[in-house]
């Protein structure tokens, strides 16, 4: 059972779902109290303690049906006068009725076979097999699986577990009896191939299908944002939306003293326990919420098209989670994109943009006067600005005085650039003529650089 | 708490069956988290849609084990003075004058600074002890003798710093005040806690607690809650009100209708005396279901379709 559960757990983890030790004991628990026999009430108690949300739940509910698979006693038993025997729960739970309970078909009693699966074959005892199939899946470590191809190796070897050479030993010396056992026989040993093969692809499922995804997801978070390839788009959307949700969480709801407010009773009687009860010193309730207030600028020019996506899908995913951000993009002018981002769904907001601007040349000079016109005013000292851009400036006047502007009123200027540091100043970059109006510059290549620098600006914002 | 009501928390279906008695109609997933939560003494975190009746769980749970029903409403602002203790400052104010009077009797004869000081400690401190000690909901919930039902209320509305606060209560049944030291609860109350998911809880809240999301129920199930709350309905117009909600929340609406306004709906139309649903009387008492009026232009249009799907 221990063991059913652990590999179970482990399954879970792969598929996404946070679970602790403690979390896993509780499971344990549960499952001592409500008993194995009743899957359902087993299902349920396991998503109780183990799953935190509704998507987790159902990822669970899912993972469970294929995990404990109801062993397909019924394709093996074949009398169909055979009292009720209700189908073991979980594989891993111990044989319930053996078998014992169904006379040996008629043929049987003719021909003895000498193999024990034969025996079990024969006399129909489906829930006895399962439970020496589940016990050989690990023997085996059948959850090790990683690959597709490696399903027919495990076949193999759990029919050969179950002990399949003396099964066809006992066919083989069959020959001379009568047709119908021998026939009847071999059908079966079939059936059981089937339900072992069905049983191995269904483990795969659990097992390997999320160790791929896993992979690729830490792989995913280490490309270079230009080198995604498409049909990784989906995948990192995702992805990136789960950064910006982590960031916002950990960062929204700073709270900081502030001195004005409320007078605090209890706090103010204790303060003045020592001047005789008369009230000397105030002390003051009121805590503020401080939130950061973000203005972030992004480039969306031919020149950064690649990367574009990428920064507009996490501004749209921190413009979600955080109260207070304006966005704006840019090539050769600057439009607010903050509203259209609450309107619409991230795809169609992202594409709108993309169709509007994508693909134009960049002009830092006219934008960041746009820019100046539309937002410098509401840029005080709380506010972090954020710019994601190659400073590529097609050798018209950056206008970097704006960004000076921009500096002083802030409260800080973090520039993210998409290129590779050494390129930086080459060719139309003009990078330089930015830098010294920033608090921060740094190369932003891959999402994991993208969380690591918003993080910390979370943190001291 | 379990050890009192060892007969009554046998088993999920017997949970669920007593539960039906006291006229809550409750899913078997419902029942074993109640059951689960007394037998592994954890509290239960329940979610869901505003109006499947979260709170109500916690309510007849009460009822059901005859314990005293302590329930914590959260907002954002709310903190441990209001959701744990509070000193009784008038009556502090008036013990330091009562003090002031004694204060020469005690220090009669006293011989200078030290022994006057160690006499004011032999005399004995109660300015921060029990008795002055105003209760809150959540210190009631651990002082109650018997034991009690708790429940926090829409924890998702209070700040993230009570969410934090709650740990110790939650894990071990215990919370500190800083004067008088920690207080370890009489009996485990039974606790519970409802979210409605305004905002994304605490991983190491959710750790602490059995997880339980309550649907809007299957349409089966429904007709079972309305035949117990509003029992005069025929069983044909139960089906339709039923049929016709479970509709309206395949649509996408600002705010769908839950059981609670199922009820009120079923309550009404009995009070009209309505035999059968139609058009005319949908159009007139939708602003019982849908609780916006975009949602009732949405609708409006799209009565008849519905009612003809029905058929």
């Amino acid at each position: 059972m221990q063991k059913a559960m652990s590999t179970f757990i482990v399954a879970l983890r792969q598929a996404g779902l946070p679970i602790s030790q403690a979390e896993t004991l509780d499971a344990l628990r549960a499952a001592q109290i409500t008993g194995i026999s009743d899957r359902q009430q087993l299902k349920t108690s396991l998503a109780l303690t183990l799953s935190k949300s509704l998507p987790h739940q159902e990822i669970l509910e899912e993972m469970f049906d294929q995990y404990f698979v109801e062993p397909d006693s019924a394709r093996l038993t074949d009398e169909p006068d055979e009292p009720d025997e209700s189908p073991a729960d979980a594989p891993a739970d111990l044989p319930q009725g053996d078998g014992a309970s169904s006379e040996p078909p008629p043929e049987a009693a003719a021909f003895s076979p000498e193999s024990n699966l034969a025996k079990q074959l024969m006399s129909g005892d489906g829930d006895g097999i399962a439970v020496a199939m589940v016990a050989a899946a690990q023997d085996l470590n059948l959850s090790d699986i990683n690959v597709f191809t490696q399903k027919n190796l495990f076949s193999f070897r759990i029919m050969q577990q179950l002990g399949d050479e003396a099964l066809l030993a006992d066919i083989n010396r069959m020959a001379n009896t009568p047709v119908g056992p021998k026939q009847r026989l071999q059908e079966k040993r079939e059936q059981l191939r089937e339900q072992v093969r069905d049983f191995v692809e269904q483990q795969f499922l659990v097992h390997a299908k999320n160790k791929g995804l896993k992979l690729r997801e830490s792989f995913l978070q280490g490309v270079k944002l230009s080198n995604v390839e498409f049909h990784d788009y989906a995948r990192m959307s995702e992805l990136v939306r789960k950064a910006a949700r982590k960031l916002a969480s950990q960062h929204s709801r700073r709270k900081k003293v502030s001195k004005r407010g409320m007078l605090d009773v209890r706090k103010t009687l204790a303060a003045n326990a020592a001047f005789d009860g008369v009230q000397f010193h105030t002390r003051w309730k009121a805590t503020k919420v401080d939130r950061p207030k973000i203005i972030a600028l992004c480039d969306v020019s031919g020149s950064v098209s690649r990367v574009a996506r990428f920064l507009l899908l996490f501004l749209y995913s921190l413009q979600d989670v955080l109260p207070k951000v304006r966005s704006f993009a840019f090539a050769s002018n600057t439009l607010e994109v903050s509203e259209l981002f609450e309107q619409k769904t991230v795809a169609e907001a992202v594409a709108e943009i993309l169709q509007i601007m994508g693909n134009m040349s960049s002009n830092y000079g006219s934008s960041l006067e746009d820019f100046q016109a539309q937002a410098l005013r509401q840029i005080d000292n709380k506010t972090t600005v954020i710019m994601l851009g190659d400073a590529r400036n097609n050798n018209a006047d950056g206008r970097g005085d704006i960004w000076q502007q921009v500096y002083r009123q802030s409260r800080r200027v973090l520039w993210l650039n998409p290129e590779n540091e050494r390129s930086w100043n080459t060719g139309d970059s003009i990078m330089s003529s930015y830098t010294p109006y920033c608090s921060q510059v740094e190369p932003c290549q891959t999402l994991d650089d993208l969380n690591r620098i918003l993080s910390r600006l979370l943190k001291y914002s | 708490m379990i050890i009192q009501h060892r007969e009554k928390l046998a088993s999920p279906s017997m949970l669920q069956s007593n539960f039906e008695g006291l006229g809550y109609i409750c899913s078997e997933a419902i029942a074993t988290a109640v059951y689960l939560a007394c037998q592994l003494q954890k509290p239960i975190l329940i979610e869901g849609p505003p109006g499947v009746g979260k709170t109500e769980l916690a309510k007849k749970t009460a009822e059901y084990l005859s314990s005293p029903l302590i329930r914590m409403q959260c907002y954002e602002g709310l903190d441990e003075a209001k959701a744990l203790y509070e000193w009784k400052y008038g009556k502090q104010l008036l013990y330091t004058q009562v003090l002031k009077d004694q204060l020469g009797d005690v220090m009669r004869g006293a011989r200078g600074l030290d022994e006057s000081v160690q006499r004011l400690h032999q005399f004995g401190d109660i300015f921060y002890s029990e008795q002055f000690l105003e209760r809150r909901p959540l210190l009631q919930a651990l002082q109650a003798e018997e034991g009690a039902v708790l429940l926090i209320d829409e924890i998702d509305k209070a700040d993230q710093e009570f969410e934090a606060f709650l740990l110790e209560l939650l894990s071990d049944y215990q919370v500190s005040i800083p004067e008088i030291g920690t207080v370890k609860a009489r009996s485990k109350p039974i606790v519970m806690l409802t979210s409605n998911n305004t905002r994304e809880l605490g991983d190491a809240l959710k750790r602490r607690c059995l997880h339980l999301y309550i649907p809007f129920p299957e349409p089966e199930l429904e007709e079972r809650i309305i035949a117990s709350q509003v029992p005069d309905v025929e069983a044909d117009l139960r089906r339709q009100l039923v049929a016709f909600v479970s509709e309206l929340r395949e649509m996408s609406l600002k705010k769908l209708p839950a059981v609670s306004e199922t009820i009120d709906w079923a309550r009404a139309l009995m009070l009209l005396n309505v035999k059968e649903l139609d058009a005319a009387w949908l159009q007139d008492t939708l602003n019982l279901l849908l609780k916006f009026q975009e949602d009732i232009e949405l609708v409006q249009p799209e009565i008849k379709r519905l009612l003809n799907k029905q058929g």
